[in-house]
């Protein structure tokens, strides 16, 4: 198997990604916080 | 549905389509029919790649799941984020650097042609019938509920799209369903504004929200890890990131989305706007249905919500049972309507009391209305998908003004016309790609095999529509979907994860390796009773676990091929 074919690792992109994650944490907060003021 | 509701209707299933047409009509090359071209920035493949994955049994099925069993299902989109941002860092860059026209062509690159061409029949046999399914599901009821003729139904829905998308390939299948999806999102909100503008004057919004949590519609997030419980934000971070990662990594109809246009970054943002915005969008489906359970708890809903198959029974003489149970529904849901009524202006004490007895009218209904399917099913009129499918459809066509009735129906058509154009442009794709122009025509034209790609969308487009025609022998329609995706996603992600991390295995293991974890899956189908979705994992997990054993032992001394630019 070549380099070229190697998973390449989250790189540049890094924080891009940590951004998606900590905005679905917060996603999942309000949520929990719904269930918690409405159940 | 007046005259407005089918002007409303009429004009928006067409107009989406014809504008497509208008700026697609030429492709030269097959580059450009198979990818688009630059044009298609990160937005359209963003909106492309929800609107692939929000079909039509979304907006039907979700609004009801949540009049059922609240709004828990949420918890099922906790994985999709990881999985994403998995698809974003590992699949993406390899597809865009070996600028493959589909996701098989790489295992064909990575391991051998045998394995490409196993990679590329699992998806076609599972993504024919799906499509089928996906046409079916919606037109079953909506001809049920609207008196359509259920073949014309089927033929105007799948007709018109197998129209468009051979004529404009992915560069109209992305442009339509960026505009489908807007209309989407659009009559959802008018439906949801209005579901709440329905409720009692005396009753504020947040009173709205205390009372359906009271009645258990609206716990979002459920920490338990108690097994038996269906939906668990465990279950959804784990379940969902495998169900996530084979669709979104190895499903031609995501991938061919995500790699139109051809630049690394736009597929990257495009599918990071869905890890950021599925949770939301489904929340607000799922309280969607919320609002129109507290709608029907005002207004008396209809004891069985698929009225014709209710009336069916009627006819074959059932109607004194029936009858005899209305009776029932129509005393139980009079007196939930008051304690509902004494609850939202109780006080802290007596509230408790209150809901307990809601709770348990809510139950007492609950069972009159399975008595009442089990009715059904003695008076042979078995309807072919759950009730709860009937729900929001019936509070459209009932509760919604004129005009928007014909919306949330164009809705319906935008959602099965953007899903089914994605899946016949990645199955003509496919067999164009991973078997004709290999097995069949290796040195033709590109001319030609632009041609032989829109025959093959055409033709895969007729498979599903005659799927769509037999589709009534299946018993539940929307479970059968879901089965069938995870009978045979599990292999396929396997062939994939075997390409990307176990390095020295070569193309026979992964192969035979796939072939037996196919058949497990196949044989646990026909004999077990195991939970569907736990074939995604099972099938994976075998495929790495039968490739890593085969390269041991049968191939030891077979070494996989260095990957090369065809």
């Amino acid at each position: 198997m070549s380099e070229q074919d190697r998973p390449p690792i989250f790189g540049t992109w890094r924080k891009a990604y940590a951004f998606a994650i900590a905005l679905f944490a917060i996603e999942v907060a309000l949520l929990y916080a719904f269930t918690l003021r409405f159940s | 549905m007046n005259r407005i509701d089918y002007f409303v209707l009429i004009a928006t299933i067409l107009a989406i389509p014809l504008y497509g047409l208008w700026r697609t009509w030429n492709h030269p090359n097959l580059r450009e029919y198979l990818k688009g071209d630059k044009t298609i920035r990160w937005g359209t493949i963003g909106l492309s790649v929800l609107a692939t994955q929000a079909g039509p049994i979304t907006f039907l099925s979700m609004p009801g799941q949540a009049y059922e069993s609240g709004i828990g299902f949420i918890q099922n989109y906790f994985g999709q984020p990881f999985a994403l941002i998995a698809v974003c860092a590992i699949f993406v860059p390899i597809y865009q650097r070996l600028k493959v026209y589909t996701a098989y062509e790489y295992l064909g690159q990575r391991f051998d042609r045998k394995t490409r061409l196993l990679g590329a029949f699992l998806f076609l046999v599972q993504r024919g019938i799906a499509a089928g399914i996906t046409i079916y599901a919606p037109a079953i009821i909506l001809s049920a509920l609207l008196g359509w003729d259920l073949n014309l139904t089927i033929w105007l829905a799948g007709g018109f799209v197998i129209a468009y998308t051979v004529v404009g390939g992915t560069k109209i299948v992305s442009l339509t369903q960026r505009y489908q999806i807007l209309v989407i999102l659009v009559g959802m909100a008018l439906a949801f504004g209005i579901a709440v503008h329905r409720l009692p004057a005396d009753l504020s919004f947040t009173d709205a929200l205390s009372i359906a949590g009271k009645m258990g519609k609206l716990q979002a997030v459920d920490f338990s890890i108690d097994p038996s419980r269906r939906y668990t934000f465990w279950s959804g971070i784990l379940g969902g990131f495998f169900l996530s990662l084979s669709y979104f990594g190895a499903d031609q109809s995501q991938v061919q989305r995500y790699l139109a246009g051809g630049s690394l970054r736009a597929s990257r943002i495009g599918l990071l706007f869905n890890a950021i915005v599925k949770v939301p969008m489904q929340f607000l489906i799922l309280l969607l249905g919320a609002m129109v359970f507290l709608f029907y708890q005002f207004e008396k809903p209809p004891m069985f919500f698929n009225q014709p198959t209710y009336q069916r029974a009627i006819e074959r003489g059932y109607g004194p049972q029936l009858t005899a149970l209305q009776a029932q529904f129509d005393d139980v849901f009079t007196r939930k309507r008051e304690a509902i009524q004494a609850m939202s202006n109780a006080s802290a004490e007596t509230s408790a009391a209150l809901t307990t007895q809601v709770r348990e009218f809510d139950t007492q209904a609950r069972s009159i209305r399975d008595n009442t399917k089990k009715i059904l099913e003695q008076a042979g009129a078995s309807p072919k998908s759950k009730d709860s499918d009937y729900v929001f459809i019936t509070f459209v066509i009932h509760h919604l003004p004129h005009g928007v009735v014909g919306l949330l129906v164009a809705v319906i058509f935008c959602a099965t016309m953007s899903a089914t154009s994605a899946v016949l442009n990645a199955l003509g794709s496919t067999t164009a790609v991973d078997l004709y122009r290999p097995l069949i025509r290796p040195k033709a034209s590109d001319h030609h095999y632009v041609i032989a790609t829109k025959v093959l969308t055409a033709a895969w487009g007729l498979v599903a529509i005659a799927v769509a025609s037999f589709a009534s022998l299946v018993e539940n329609l929307i479970e059968a979907g879901n089965i069938l995706a995870s009978v045979f996603y599990g292999s396929i992600l396997g062939l994939f994860l075997v390409a990307f991390f176990l390095r020295k295995v070569c193309g026979s293991a992964v192969f035979f390796a796939a072939v037996i974890a196919q058949t497990i899956v196949l044989v646990l189908f026909c004999t077990s009773g195991i939970g569907y979705l736990w074939y995604n994992f099972i099938g994976c997990m075998a495929v790495l676990l039968f490739a890593w054993i085969l390269q041991q032992t049968v191939f030891r001394n077979t070494q996989p091929p260095a990957v090369r630019s065809e």
